[in-house]
């Protein structure tokens, strides 16, 4: 456990230290997972799978706010349907238009999830997110992921209908239209995942409020055995066309991921280096302030060493621990000042300060 | 002066001021634009202007889902032209718009109104840092 919790502090080390060049590289690595799979799963259009254009994609979106990845994942999903039945594309336009206007547009930020679902659906894992955002977010976000699932349903019932299109007269098309149509009105287990999709972030969430030792832990452990619960009762009723083999492993494994997230969380809260600009009447300041890692390792390793296994739940506040930084500032600014523990001093500074002051 | 000075080359640079300009803009340029950009409103023109765009973005997703629905009965629609019961649709078609219509109104109502009180909340700590940065300007002025 020592060596983890060191390991995770070199981490967080490293991440505040690059992460101006960490975040474009993460942001291209899902882009390029993202584009990826999308390619694999309907790739139809061979122009856009070639690699030049996927990795100019994945650059544009790296650098870019994630709005514009979905975005540019919706365009060529749209694009490669276009490619085999314009008809098609249309009704993927509109699905995709109604699921914004009326759903997604409330959650602007958690646009990513909406694309994320049906890529770690391919991927097997897509219980990822639910637990995820019950552990990060607010139940609201029950209203992307069930987008996200919608979209997946929705590009298998068109896989499916993009080999039976035929020929283009307006009777075959309507038959399309009329089956794409049928199948997902009629999809119970669409309908089955959505529900079990938001208990299981319901559920997280709701244990991850209370207040008691290990709670992230046992909340993703809840989770994670609300998902298994769920998925085999409707396994149970809808009947076997899902494999319920690979449902339990990649719940398993999606729950062990989320596990892992969750301990780098921390890490991953942090702000890392900031560069601002600013002017006042006299100068152009152009500061980069780097937060001070120094002062809480040693702490949270003391912790660890004498409580050995008791006390974790140190590490499970992340949401306070910078409001209770923000705040001890704001009550006693000149204390605060005082004790050197102010983010941008150096040490030359700081001992000036003390010469002037005193 | 209670601000620390450092004399660089006869120019003053005041720590405190870069220091609490540092914070102000690291918060303007990450957590706070959302909220410095809503705190232009006033809370009933921003709950109102909210509420008039998710109707509005309602009604053409129900025109969508409704061309949808007449798409996909066509046929059914084609063959029965003409001794359909165009009344008991068209109130249909208006009850279900007037339903969405309200539960879209009402719960954009509650939720951007929420929205707005929280950013608020979030901003006072801000205000708080502006009305110290101005102190620390009012100190500084007689001096300079």
């Amino acid at each position: 456990m020592m060596s983890l919790l060191v390991f995770r502090e070199r981490v967080k080390n490293f991440y505040q230290r690059n992460d101006i060049y960490l975040l474009p590289a993460i942001k291209f690595i899902f882009a390029l997972v993202a584009f990826g799979t999308i390619n694999a799963e309907i790739g139809y259009d061979e122009r856009l799978k070639s690699v030049p254009v996927v990795i100019i994609m994945a650059l544009l979106s790296a650098f870019t706010p994630s709005a514009i990845m979905v975005l540019l994942a919706a365009g060529i999903t749209i694009l490669h349907v276009y490619f085999v039945s314009p008809v098609l594309s249309l009704l993927v336009i509109a699905i995709m238009l109604i699921l914004y206007l009326m759903f997604a547009r409330y959650t602007p930020r958690l646009g990513y999830v909406v694309l994320a679902i049906p890529i770690l659906y391919v991927l097997k894992i897509p219980y990822v997110i639910p637990i995820l955002l019950g552990v990060i977010s607010i139940p609201m976000a029950i209203i992307p992921m069930s987008c996200g699932v919608i979209l997946y349903f929705i590009f298998q019932v068109i896989k499916t209908a993009i080999t039976m299109q035929i020929n283009k007269t307006v009777e075959d098309i309507l038959l399309v239209y009329t089956y794409v149509i049928d199948e997902l009105t009629g999809n119970k287990q669409m309908i089955m995942t959505i529900v079990i999709f938001a208990l299981i972030l319901l559920v997280t969430y709701f244990i991850r409020k209370m207040r008691f030792d290990y709670i992230f832990e046992i909340s993703i452990a809840m989770g994670t055995l609300t998902g298994l619960l769920g998925f085999l009762i409707s396994h149970l009723i809808l009947g076997g066309n899902s494999n319920i083999f690979m449902i339990i492993v990649g719940m398993i494994v999606s729950g062990a991921i989320v596990f892992v997230i969750n301990f780098f969380r921390i890490t991953l809260d942090y702000s890392g280096v900031e560069r601002v600009q600013f002017e006042d009447d006299v100068y152009y300041y152009y500061v980069k302030a780097v937060p001070k890692v120094t002062v809480t390792t040693p702490q949270r390793n003391v912790k660890h060493i004498n409580a050995n296994n008791e006390d974790v739940s140190s590490q499970s506040i992340p949401s306070e621990y910078s409001d209770e930084d923000m705040d001890e500032y704001d009550e006693d600014e000149d204390t605060y000042l005082d004790n050197n523990n102010d983010f941008m001093s150096n040490r030359r500074n700081y001992n000036r300060n003390k010469d002037i002051d005193s | 002066m209670r601000g620390a000075l450092i004399v660089l080359g006869g120019n003053m640079l005041n720590n405190r001021k870069i220091r609490l300009m540092t914070k102000l803009a690291v918060f303007e340029n990450k957590t706070g634009k959302e909220d410095i950009s809503l705190s232009k409103y006033y809370k009933t023109d921003y709950v109102r202007y909210q509420v008039l765009k998710s109707i509005i973005s309602a009604t053409v997703g129900y025109l969508l889902i409704l061309a949808l629905v007449i798409l996909y009965r066509l046929e059914f629609l084609i063959k029965n032209a003409v001794s359909l019961d165009y009344k008991t649709i068209g109130a249909y078609v208006l009850g279900i718009y007037i339903l969405i219509i309200t539960v879209y109104g009402l719960g954009s109502l509650a939720w951007f109104s929420f929205k707005y009180d929280a950013s608020r909340k979030k901003l006072i700590r801000y205000f708080k840092l502006l009305k110290r940065l101005k102190k620390v300007y009012s100190e500084e002025m007689p001096e300079s």
